[in-house]
């Protein structure tokens, strides 16, 4: 089954409404799951279950959101990510926008990276690999 | 009041659901201002009913190797309450599982009809995230839980 | 125990707000089941204390008119760190919706300006005589002992503040 970008946007935008009991128009593509829509560490572990079982899809530990990879000693330097880090976020992460990030690599920065359009980008990629 | 919201487990398959049951009883103090003259189980006990039954059914899952916590309630209703006399269901069945958290589905019943379903959330409580100086036992999943699941063991064996 | 999450009411506002605090203390029994060697307040008693405002600030609305105020549903509760003895767990609601026999709120429940807690939940109210005219003599004492314990919340003896009441 395809779905067009617009019916993943609406499912998404359900799951989130029902994840985090925000209202319908405050689930936006730029809108960041942690600083706009309230989102604390369990809902994210909430919205991946979500969609897993909305979409039918499987969400690997780390592949929606990085934590794994944040946390990671080996590619973090005194909170930022180090080069390497870096690269490796930008490839484990095809779905986000992170261009405003590596000028800045805070790793406490990293909530405003996640939007809605991020879980979308990634959705859409799962569903059409 | 001690803090234990389930009496016995009546039916328990390791990974996949279980179902226990509360009596209410006006030998509960807390019942008598709850309401003076209409002693009823306050909603926020029977979550907890759920949260206890849920919490060691996942936590059997996994061996009991970790500190299982209520980390969210998804959705909790209540069409009816239960008053002494009645005996109070709790079945929750595992959702999804995995090293990071569960998701529960919950029904509540009382004396056998449904009046409710709880849907809850548990995550591990780990060092790095509370730095609230956890002790390093499993101080959740104590002698009084451990032996309502033995009790069910041992009956379930006759 | 006691079965009862306020212990004091520090703002109240009619029918929109209302600010309590919860204390916890060791003094508290079932702390040493919740949990042994590490006591905590549990979850659902933050829950109840949010609840516990709401239903506060329900009867103030309605100046006591139900006897019986019950949690209806809850939704993302989401619990964000442990409150240990010695804290106030300082409880905000505010309504959403409020009608005569259901009522509907957000509430954010702090430690220290530090967020322990947050819910949406919505509570029913009504008087058992609604359902069994025998039984208008215990709404009456419900009711009488509800606008007492409400006076004592809010007296200003309680503390230093005095409370700010509108509506």
């Amino acid at each position: 089954m395809a779905l067009s970008r617009d019916e993943i946007f609406n499912r998404v935008k359900d799951v989130l409404v029902e994840a985090l009991g925000v209202e319908d128009d405050e689930v936006t593509e730029t809108a960041t799951l942690s600083g706009d829509l309230g989102a604390e560490s369990i809902d994210y572990l909430d919205i991946v279950f979500r969609l897993e079982r909305d979409f039918s899809i499987k969400i690997p530990r780390g592949e929606l959101f990085p934590d794994d990879l944040l946390n990671n000693p080996e590619y973090v330097d005194n909170g930022k990510l180090t080069p390497v880090g870096l690269e490796k976020l930008q490839e484990a992460m095809p779905h986000a926008d992170l261009s405003g990030f590596a000028d800045n690599p805070d790793v406490s920065r990293m909530p405003e990276f996640f939007t809605v359009g991020t879980i979308v980008n990634y959705v859409e990629r799962k569903l059409a690999a | 009041m001690r803090w234990i919201w389930i009496d016995a487990f009546t039916e328990f398959e390791s990974g996949r659901r279980a179902r226990a049951i509360k009596n209410v009883t006006l030998a509960e103090e807390y019942l008598h201002d709850h309401f003076p003259g209409y002693p009823v189980l306050p909603p926020s006990l029977m979550i907890e009913g759920m949260a206890q039954t849920a919490g060691i059914l996942v936590g059997e899952a996994g061996g009991f190797r970790e500190k299982v916590i209520l980390a969210k309630v998804r959705r909790a209703e209540f069409d009816d309450y239960c008053v002494p006399g009645d005996t109070v269901g709790y079945e929750a069945v595992i959702e999804t599982m995995d090293a990071a958290a569960a998701s529960i589905d919950g029904t509540v019943y009382r004396n056998d009809a449904k009046i409710g379903s709880i849907a809850l959330m548990f995550s591990h409580a780990d060092q790095a995230a509370t730095n609230l100086g956890l002790p390093e036992h499993n101080f959740v999943f104590n002698d009084q839980f451990m032996d309502l699941l033995n009790t069910y063991r041992l009956k379930s064996r006759d | 125990m006691k079965f009862a999450l306020v212990d004091r009411i520090l703002e109240c506002s009619p029918p929109e707000r209302l600010v309590g605090v919860k204390a916890v203390s060791l003094a508290e029994e079932y702390l040493a089941d919740h949990f042994p060697t590490f006591p905590v307040l549990p979850g659902v008693l933050m829950l109840e204390a949010l609840a516990e405002s709401a239903a506060w600030l329900v009867r103030a609305t309605n100046d006591f008119a139900c006897s019986v105020v019950l949690l209806k549903d809850a939704r993302n509760v989401t619990y964000k760190s442990f409150m240990k003895p010695g804290r106030l767990l300082r409880t905000e609601v505010t309504c959403r919706r409020m009608a005569p026999g259901e009522s509907e709120f957000v509430g954010t429940g702090y430690s220290d300006e530090r967020e322990v807690v947050k819910a949406r939940f919505a509570l029913r109210h009504f008087n058992l005589a609604d359902r069994a005219a025998s039984m208008a003599g215990v709404d009456a004492r419900i009711i009488s002992q509800a606008r007492e314990r409400f006076a004592l919340l809010c007296s200003e003896l309680q503390g230093h503040q005095p409370v700010k009441t509108t509506g």
